[in-house]
């Protein structure tokens, strides 16, 4: 609307404010020193203690137990082995694999089934739906874990992966539900009418030509999902008595509580626990950021 | 005909959702309220219903408004705190531009992990003997300010408070970033016109462009406060004395410690509305911030 006046009033405050930036750019020196050693500051006291908890992880139990030199001497990588091996992580890290795998697809399969009927398809209900999604979206986990607990010991379904992947899939829908439903909403029709003059149904439409525009949205709602899937505890915790099935956050106190390891032993876990979600921070960080805006900012 | 059939096909699309959120969701909340006026050891099928037994009990349970208050106190701090702390580094990032990227990674690296591994991590920084926040004491000759931290009723508060707001103002700082990036450049542009320069600059253009996006971060970071779980159980378990105790830990030990399943759900509804009057107020908030942002910046063009 206002692309019109946009240039005339860009050219008009440009030529105005140039005198402007001269002064402050002089003073600007010292100001931006401060502000890098800010910036400096808060990435230090972020990393810091990540650092040094790698540090202790490889550090000996003498070296750990007695001192702060934080570089490890010698480097004992055997104390990821024995993480791996005596804390279990070859049940754990499996198994936090399928249920992370296993509730995301779930979740983007569903979620984008609903958004894609709450943004297109016009019927009675319609906003009815929507309002009770953001009514069910506010209760929390404190206010339902116990029942949930209930629930599932009456369905026979406590202690049993697929009861754990069906309370993650209902805990992350209703937010996906609506990420993908503001997606599909500002997509263009066009294509969709097309296929329909075609005779494509509607199921087809929206599996060969919907879904794959849709990428971006499901990106999005994957990487937040799995990254709270992957660090869910308090289901797990409630969940699963039996080690086998446990997720890794779960078998990380499990370790803790049956083992009382010691404590470069427990800093090593604690890393093996956390390595998969870092690196696909890592991988994905530009998606996971933008994510987290589109989850709670839309 | 077609329109009939776009309708079915519209509740066929979301059926599976509402399935999976009735059953897994809905179901367990109405069933909490109603596990709230019954008793439950958690084992036997006999669930006989004790009437407002469990809420006068809880109505006494020192223990439970003690985890409350503290509750009270994280989200406080979070809110304030790590609120301030996230708007700060935003500010200060988008101001710099250079390292921007990095930065940004780095500051929410602490919101990847685990509440578990959190606990783990604080835990041993703040283990009276081989936690580095005494041993650098030591080393450096202040042997007297040793402590322990974890111990002492009044530290170990303040230690879940602070591990909270390590592990959290990134997530803030987040969409503090994307908000300040969406305020219109132009206004800035216009207040320097009028002469307008730091402060007076961040009070009347940044702080009102932001009011939505703050609106929303206060309210997440307040009810993640209030929920703390993992962290403390990891760190305290509630201890010295209940003296950490949040209520969701309280909860889980009512239920799966003393067998008290009633009791327990008589809690989650008491925490649990408190918590949804809240979230209920993040929308209304929302909505309101939101509107007269819009509004505002519409007089302004």
């Amino acid at each position: 609307m206002n692309t019109l006046l946009d240039p005339a009033q860009e050219s008009s405050t440009s030529s105005v404010s140039q005198p402007v930036p001269g002064p402050r750019r002089h003073a600007g020196r010292l100001p931006r020193m401060a502000l890098y050693a800010l910036l400096v500051a808060g990435a230090l006291e972020a990393l810091v203690p990540v650092l040094w908890v790698l540090s202790g992880s490889l550090q000996s139990a003498k070296q750990l137990y007695k001192g702060t030199n934080p570089i490890p001497h010698p480097f004992e990588w055997g104390n990821f082995a024995t993480a791996w091996n005596e804390g279990g992580f070859s049940q754990y890290l499996p198994n936090s694999l399928l249920y992370t795998a296993a509730a995301v697809l779930g979740i983007l399969v569903i979620a984008s089934l609903a958004g894609y009927a709450l943004a297109r398809i016009e019927f009675p209900g319609r906003g009815a739906v929507v309002a009770a999604l953001l009514v069910i979206m506010i209760i929390p986990m404190p206010a339902s874990f116990i029942a949930q607990y209930k629930l599932l010991i009456t369905l026979g379904l406590a202690n049993t992966r697929i009861g754990y992947i069906l309370v993650l899939i209902a805990g992350g829908l209703p937010i996906s539900i609506l990420i993908m439903r503001g997606f599909f909403a500002s997509q263009p029709r066009e294509l969709e009418e097309a296929a329909a003059i075609d005779g494509a149904s509607l199921l087809g439409t929206f599996w060969r030509i919907i879904l794959p525009l849709a990428k971006p949205g499901l990106v999005a709602v994957a990487v937040i999902q799995a990254m709270g899937v992957w660090n869910e505890y308090l289901m797990g915790l409630v969940l699963f008595n039996d080690s086998s099935l446990m997720p890794v956050q779960r078998g990380l106190t499990n370790f803790v509580s049956a083992d009382s390891p010691q404590q470069q032993i427990l800093l090593a876990a604690s890393l093996i626990a956390v390595l998969p979600i870092v690196v696909f921070y890592a991988v994905a960080q530009r998606h996971i950021i933008s994510g987290l805006s589109a989850g709670a900012l839309k | 005909m077609r329109r009939r059939s776009r309708v079915l096909a519209a509740w066929l699309f979301l059926a599976p959702a509402l399935a999976v959120i009735a059953l897994f969701t809905v179901v367990p909340f109405v069933q909490g309220i109603q596990l709230s006026f019954q008793s439950w050891d958690g084992v036997s099928l006999d669930t006989p219903y004790v009437g407002l037994d469990n809420y006068r009990y809880v109505l006494h349970d020192t223990q439970f408004w003690g985890s409350m208050k503290n509750a009270v106190l994280y989200g406080v701090v979070g809110l304030v705190v790590a609120n301030a702390v996230s708007m700060v580094m935003a500010l200060a990032v988008h101001r710099a531009r250079r390292g921007s990227a990095f930065f940004r990674t780095v500051y929410y690296l602490p919101g990847v992990f685990s509440t578990v591994v959190v606990g783990v991590m604080f835990s041993w920084f703040l283990d009276p003997n081989i936690g580095v926040v005494n041993q650098t004491l030591k080393a450096v000759g202040l042997d007297g300010l040793q402590h322990n931290w974890l111990g002492d009723p009044t530290t170990a508060v303040i230690a879940v408070a602070a591990v909270f707001v390590w592990y959290h103002w990134g997530f803030g700082f987040i969409l503090f970033l994307a908000g300040r990036q969406d305020v219109p450049k132009e206004l800035y542009e216009a207040s320097s016109l009028d002469g307008a320069r730091g402060w007076a600059q961040f009070r009347y253009v940044t702080w009102p462009g932001m009011s939505h996006v703050t609106g929303i971060v206060s309210v997440l970071t307040l009810l993640s406060g209030l929920q703390i779980f993992g962290t403390v159980q990891v760190l305290t378990n509630g201890g010295p004395a209940g003296h950490t105790e949040v209520p969701t830990l309280h909860i889980y030990q009512q239920a799966f410690q003393y067998s008290e399943y009633g009791r327990a759900a008589a809690m989650s509804v008491i925490f649990g509305l408190c918590l949804i009057a809240l979230a209920c107020l993040q929308l209304w908030v929302s909505r309101r911030l939101g509107g007269s942002t819009d509004s505002r910046t519409e007089k302004g063009r």
